[in-house]
């Protein structure tokens, strides 16, 4: 009886695993965003470092480095110098690594990246 | 006047047939318990693990298992970056055995900053014998906790984004000593993906396989083929493919191998594996495991 009992809790955390899917996507779960991109106000400091802080910084921060094979995105002379490093893998190009690892960037931040260097990659 | 000869030889007649009666009680029951008993196959492979994937192995009742494994990064990042060597990824766990038929485990990766839990359990059990079994079978579910910082934190995030799932059904067949075989059919399921193009469903075949080359040493291969089309995913995904050996020295198991994923939970390298072997983005990789003896068996349930 007692197994009985055991197979029943079981079966029943077993099922409580599924009970909570969700099938979302981030397009359609934020639409506006993905609409609003701002593609007119592009600085490196107000748009390229928060891009890079929420993407890329736990493996190439210059304290994390290590784990992202020694490339440091951290600060405005490393940005410069790994620029063309980053555009091909985040637009998942070949050659290199497609980053980040977990899923492409947003559209948005792809274009704003685009956009930064087009206007002469400026330190603003 | 022989009485004193007589009687021993007298004895001894009567013994011998009960000798013989006796041999044959002996046959009987000798045939009587073989006939009887199950013979359940054990060892269909080496760890809880084939090399990723899990394998239909649980631990045993009253065992706590620490694995420490690691993902290193490619091999084509070349001699500056020592072949990967200077990059790692680390996945801790610990498994335990509750019952003969019930497995538990958490455990925390670098990839994706994830927790996980899962469950494996028994359905049916190889065995020869009173039973005839041809193969063994295990569920395996899991849940991965996804902790990294949100990529924008001014959205409404959702918990529930975190979340992943994985079912999978494991059978195995231990075809002689030294080659076993396990075909998984694999389910995961991730609540938030990157665009409307990726499949929130996600669903493999896992293929591994094991030769035993010494008493401890063997040769596994793995292999899992994602039936998702790939094309239009946001992400470049391939097959993950994974070469090695288990080492078994007592109380530990070593599994070395090379395997073009990163990750070491089942949403990671059947749903993310970026690598392709012919390019070179192959991770050098280990799993240890360490088995504790927590309770004495007392062989119920």
């Amino acid at each position: 009886m007692k197994r009985f009992y055991i197979i029943i809790a079981t079966v029943s955390v077993f099922l409580f695993f599924f009970v909570s899917c969700y099938y979302d996507n981030e397009e359609a779960l934020y639409p506006a965003l993905s609409n609003s991109c701002d593609t007119t106000n592009v600085t490196f400091s107000g748009t390229i470092v928060p891009i890079l802080k929420n993407n890329c910084y736990s493996c190439h921060s210059n304290a994390n480095a290590a784990f992202g094979a020694n490339i440091h995105l951290e600060g405005y002379a490393n940005v410069v110098t790994n620029y063309a490093k980053i555009i091909v893998s985040i637009n998942l190009g070949s050659g290199v690594k497609a980053m980040p690892p977990g899923g492409k960037l947003k559209a948005c931040s792809l274009t704003q990246f685009d956009i930064w260097i087009r206007n002469g990659m400026l330190n603003n | 006047m022989n009485n004193m000869i007589l009687f021993p030889i007298i004895i001894l007649l009567f013994l011998i047939p009960a000798g013989i009666f006796a041999q044959d009680d002996l046959m009987n029951l000798l045939n009587d318990s073989t006939a009887k008993e199950i013979n359940y196959t054990t060892a269909t492979f080496k760890s809880t693990r084939i090399m990723n994937g899990h394998s239909v192995e649980k631990m045993p009742p009253g065992q706590l298992d620490f694995r420490i494994s690691h993902r290193f990064g490619t091999i084509n990042s070349g001699a500056y970056n020592f072949f990967g060597l200077d990059q790692s990824n680390v996945h801790f766990s610990l498994e335990y055995g509750l019952y003969k038929w019930l497995m538990i485990g958490v455990g925390r990766g670098t990839y994706e900053k994830t927790f996980d839990g899962f469950t494996k359990f028994t359905i049916l059990r190889q065995s020869s014998g009173a039973r005839v079994m041809p193969v063994s079978l295990s569920v395996f579910s899991s849940v991965a906790l996804n902790t990294l910082k949100w990529s924008d934190p001014t959205r409404t995030n959702y918990y529930s984004s975190r979340l992943s799932y994985v079912g999978q059904v494991l059978i195995a067949r231990k075809i002689n000593q030294s080659f076993s075989v396990q075909i998984s059919p694999t389910y995961v399921h991730r609540n938030l993906v990157a665009t409307e193009l990726d499949p929130n469903d996600l669903l493999a075949v896992g293929l591994g396989g094991r030769v035993k080359l010494t008493r401890r040493i063997s040769l596994n291969v793995e292999y899992f083929y994602l039936a998702n089309p790939k094309k239009y995913m946001s992400l470049p995904v391939y097959n993950p493919l994974s070469v090695g050996f288990d080492i078994e020295t007592g109380g530990h198991v070593f599994q070395l191998f090379f395997t073009n994923s990163l990750a070491m939970i089942e949403k990671g390298f059947v749903g993310e594996t970026t690598g392709q072997w012919k390019h070179g983005d192959i991770h050098f990789g280990f799993n240890i495991s360490r088995v504790f003896t927590l309770k004495k068996n007392k062989a119920k349930v």
